[in-house]
């Protein structure tokens, strides 16, 4: 079908990933571009770039649950530390002063996703019964018991102000978590390694996201969203497609959590708190609910936005670094940003960046005869 | 299909874009030799950002509580006495007549949250040679296998027993849990003995070490210490809300002396809270739980009818050499509070290393390590010398001043009982950390 993109002759065909030629090229663009990313710029950046990358696993988590099916979570920082002390200990010293079996990634990676997994399965039922503003408010809760049970489990977590070290990225007996070594005259830093890892762990975990999407659960997930009941009344499910998000979504918070603190190597039992959640919220609002690319553009956006901020002190006279003198630090400016652009982006632009992309893409696709 | 094909030429493209970068190389870690010094990381023949023309700069790093942690107020003195320390040192020729030192560059808040700590070294070490501070114990604790790792000395605010045993870390003075003991040895001159003891404190390995000192002054002195009741953990306000926890047990227990190892507002608080409720015994504070804006606190007449510290050398007026010439670069004007004091103190060991390292003709970080071991410090009469060579039990510093909250005095604390090592501080045996950090 030359020169007939659009055209679909199979019904398989049109429900393809990939069904143009245009998303085919921009999808290798991105990839080309991620893999030489890291190799051109910074350590600092590199860094921030596998937490971009790491923080989009749970935004996509995030968005099958509340985008795909509807199901407003504000828990996710809770499956994400889950996730987090779960890879921590299976991980960790075992003569260490905290808990810790030395066990390896190929281990510790899947129980990360797992027991988050197992968790979110027994509290979807909850979710069943309750919906909109009430499942934010449990959901709430569960930020609130994990934050106090990160805080006294001591031999777990180390206890709040101690924190213990994060997952060691040992695969198969290969230490990725060294400082830099030299393969072929050229040097590999920990930060490459790392964000390696969390662009494979992305194309996995997001082209499985993509499948579920497109398949008759994500067609459910959207059905239950659209319309409770009337789903009901198709056949579909709701106690059945509620479980399934729960579970798939917090195997994905886990995952990311148990990768997230190896970019700095230790983690904070206090953070793990209501702000994380919502941030992950951020992303997907301003992203783009029920889009994939629409939780990379998210994560990407929320997790640059504090260091952009960082640089605005030498332009904008009134934002200050320190903590005495000026009008706003960067920090309450952080802060003040990500609530903003989330009542921004709601009333202006309902489908987040992504929405803005498919403006444009419109737009240029008609032009010149754009209206 | 021609669609195929398309695809492979993709894939070429972008292998060969990928391909092309890697032959680009990546940054340079820098190095090179100025004269007959060879260096590596953080050290550029280069001036410092306006300093003199004629010298190249040795980058230092601060990683301290400056903004919104339960130290800033005396993180931030402490970081002022360092800025003035190492101006002093490049005003009078640079290290070793050949550097100047900038530590302005790679300061850092790491909020005295460990996570953050490690993330904002992560974010300097590639830029700097070591570091000029490295505040709080759990933080540094954190980061500590990475320093061993990256070869980066470091100078700690804060005075664990374990930094005794860490050949990266340049510890000054006494540790908490000396300070412990010599605290209770002063009280039972002073007091009498005491017949219940407290310990007070923050978790980890400041607090802990603290209690650990209490509980051995106990052993040693045959005084009932149970862990159970009189080991009393307390978190920053931050976390918990308030102290009413802990005055709570307090008030149950009734001891006559508590030993205190939190930070100035939670110490206030506590000792506030106990007196208003009848509470009639003694606190000694660990030096970080000072702070004399608590003078103009509510808890201020509490404060100075039952709270004393001790202190790892003499306050802000004290008359040494190095006190003169502290108050001399402060050009006159009293700082808030004695982490001005205490990190002009803290940065004596670091320049005697660098001195040391460009001596040896040697300022990589391997080599600045390996000078650690080869110096004497003089502290300019602030403390005796020191030396990080040999057995802890030998080169540990044991001496403390016992000091009291004082309106009239300068920064609002006087020395009550000079230089001393009590009995028991004397006899322990420093052959272990007194909290084994895992």
């Amino acid at each position: 079908m030359r020169g007939r993109p659009e055209l679909f002759t199979s019904y398989q065909r049109d429900q393809a990933p990939l069904n143009t030629p245009a998303k085919r090229v921009s999808l290798a663009l991105l990839l080309g571009g991620l893999l030489v990313l890291p190799f051109s710029v910074t350590a600092e950046l590199t860094a921030l770039g596998a937490t971009a990358l790491l923080s989009a696993v749970a935004a996509i988590g995030l968005n099958l649950v509340t985008g795909y099916a509807g199901q407003v979570s504000l828990g996710h920082a809770f499956f994400l530390g889950l996730g987090a002390y779960t890879a921590a200990v299976l991980s960790g010293d075992p003569n260490g002063r905290v808990l810790g079996y030395g066990l390896d990634m190929a281990v510790w990676l899947p129980a990360a996703g797992l027991l988050p997994a197992l968790v979110g399965l027994l509290v979807a039922p909850v979710a069943t019964r309750l919906k909109g503003l009430y499942l934010a408010i449990v959901t709430l809760g569960l930020v609130f018991i994990g934050e106090h049970l990160f805080r006294e489990l001591r031999s777990v977590t180390g206890g709040p102000g101690v924190g213990r070290p994060a997952a060691r990225l040992e695969l198969f007996g290969v230490d990725l978590g060294r400082r830099s070594e030299v393969l072929g005259g050229y040097p590999i830093t920990r930060e490459i390694k790392l964000y390696l890892v969390a662009l494979v762990v992305l194309l996995v975990l997001a082209v499985l996201a993509k499948n579920l999407a497109r398949s008759a659960v994500g067609r459910a997930f959207a059905a239950v969203r659209d319309r409770d009941l009337a789903a009901e009344v198709m056949g579909v499910s709701l106690t059945r497609h509620k479980l399934i998000a729960f579970t798939i979504s917090s195997f994905y918070a886990g995952i990311a959590g148990a990768l997230l603190p190896t970019v700095t190597g230790f983690i904070e039992p206090g953070s793990f708190n209501l702000l994380l959640s919502v941030q992950f919220l951020a992303m997907i609002l301003i992203g783009g609910v029920a889009t994939l690319s629409g939780s990379l553009l998210g994560a990407a956006f929320v997790v640059l936005l504090p260091r952009l901020v960082e640089e605005l002190p030498r332009f904008l006279p009134f934002v200050t670094s320190q903590s005495t003198g000026g009008i706003l630090t960067t920090f309450q400016l952080q802060t003040l940003l990500y609530g903003v652009l989330i009542v921004v982006f709601l009333i202006a632009e309902p489908r987040g960046l992504f929405g803005i992309w498919v403006r444009a893409r419109n737009y240029w696709r008609a032009w010149p005869f754009s209206y | 299909m021609a669609g195929i094909g398309k695809r492979r030429n993709l894939v070429a493209v972008a292998v060969l874009a990928l391909a092309l970068t890697a032959c680009q190389g990546g940054e340079t870690g820098g190095g090179g030799e100025a004269g007959d010094v060879k260096f590596d990381i953080g050290v550029t023949a280069d001036p410092c950002p306006g300093g003199n023309a004629e010298r190249g700069c040795i980058y230092l790093g601060v990683l301290s509580d400056l903004t919104e942690g339960p130290f800033r107020a005396l993180a931030v003195p402490i970081t002022d006495g360092q800025k003035a320390f190492w101006k002093r040192v490049n005003d009078q020729g640079g290290v070793g007549g050949k550097y100047d030192v900038n530590i302005d560059t790679y300061t850092r808040d790491n909020k005295y949250n460990p996570q953050e700590h490690v993330a904002k070294y992560r974010e300097i070490e590639p830029k700097i040679l070591a570091l000029a501070q490295t505040l709080g114990t759990p933080p540094t604790l954190a980061g500590l296998p990475l320093y061993k790792e990256a070869d980066i000395i470091a100078a700690p605010a804060s005075w664990w027993s374990g930094w005794e045993f860490e050949d990266v870390i340049l510890e000054s003075g006494y540790s908490y849990c000396t300070e412990s003991m010599n605290g209770l040895d002063w009280a039972s001159e002073e007091f009498g003995k005491p017949g219940r003891l407290m310990a007070v404190h923050y978790p980890g390995d400041y607090g802990g070490d603290s209690a650990a000192g209490v509980a051995e002054w106990a052993k040693a002195n045959s005084v009932t210490f149970d862990a159970k009741r009189h080991d009393v953990q307390t978190t920053p306000n931050a976390q918990a809300g308030n102290q009413d926890a802990a005055v709570e047990k307090i008030l149950g227990a009734k001891p006559d002396v508590v030993m205190v190892a939190t930070g100035p507002a939670e110490m206030a608080e506590i000792v506030g809270k106990a007196a208003a409720q009848g509470f009639k015994g003694q606190f000694i504070g660990s030096v970080p739980t000072y702070n004399p804006a608590l003078l103009k606190s509510e808890a201020a007449p509490a404060i100075k009818a039952l709270y004393h510290f001790v202190a790892p050398w003499g306050p802000w007026g004290s008359d040494t050499p190095a006190h003169k010439a502290m108050q001399e670069a402060s050009g006159g004007k009293a700082p808030a509070n004695d982490g001005y004091t205490f990190g002009w103190v803290w940065s004596y060991p670091l320049k005697a290393v660098l001195e040391k390292a460009i001596q040896n003709g040697d300022l990589t970080r391997a080599g600045v390590r390996a000078a650690v071991k080869q110096v004497t410090v003089d502290y300019e009469g602030a403390l005796p010398p020191k030396s990080y060579n040999g057995e802890p039990n030998e080169t540990a510093m044991r001496q403390a001043v016992i000091a009291k909250p004082d309106e009239s005095a300068p920064l609002g604390s006087s020395v009550l009982k000079d230089f001393f090592v009590g009995p028991t501080a004397e006899k322990f045996d420093f052959s272990k950390p007194c909290v084994a950090a895992g």
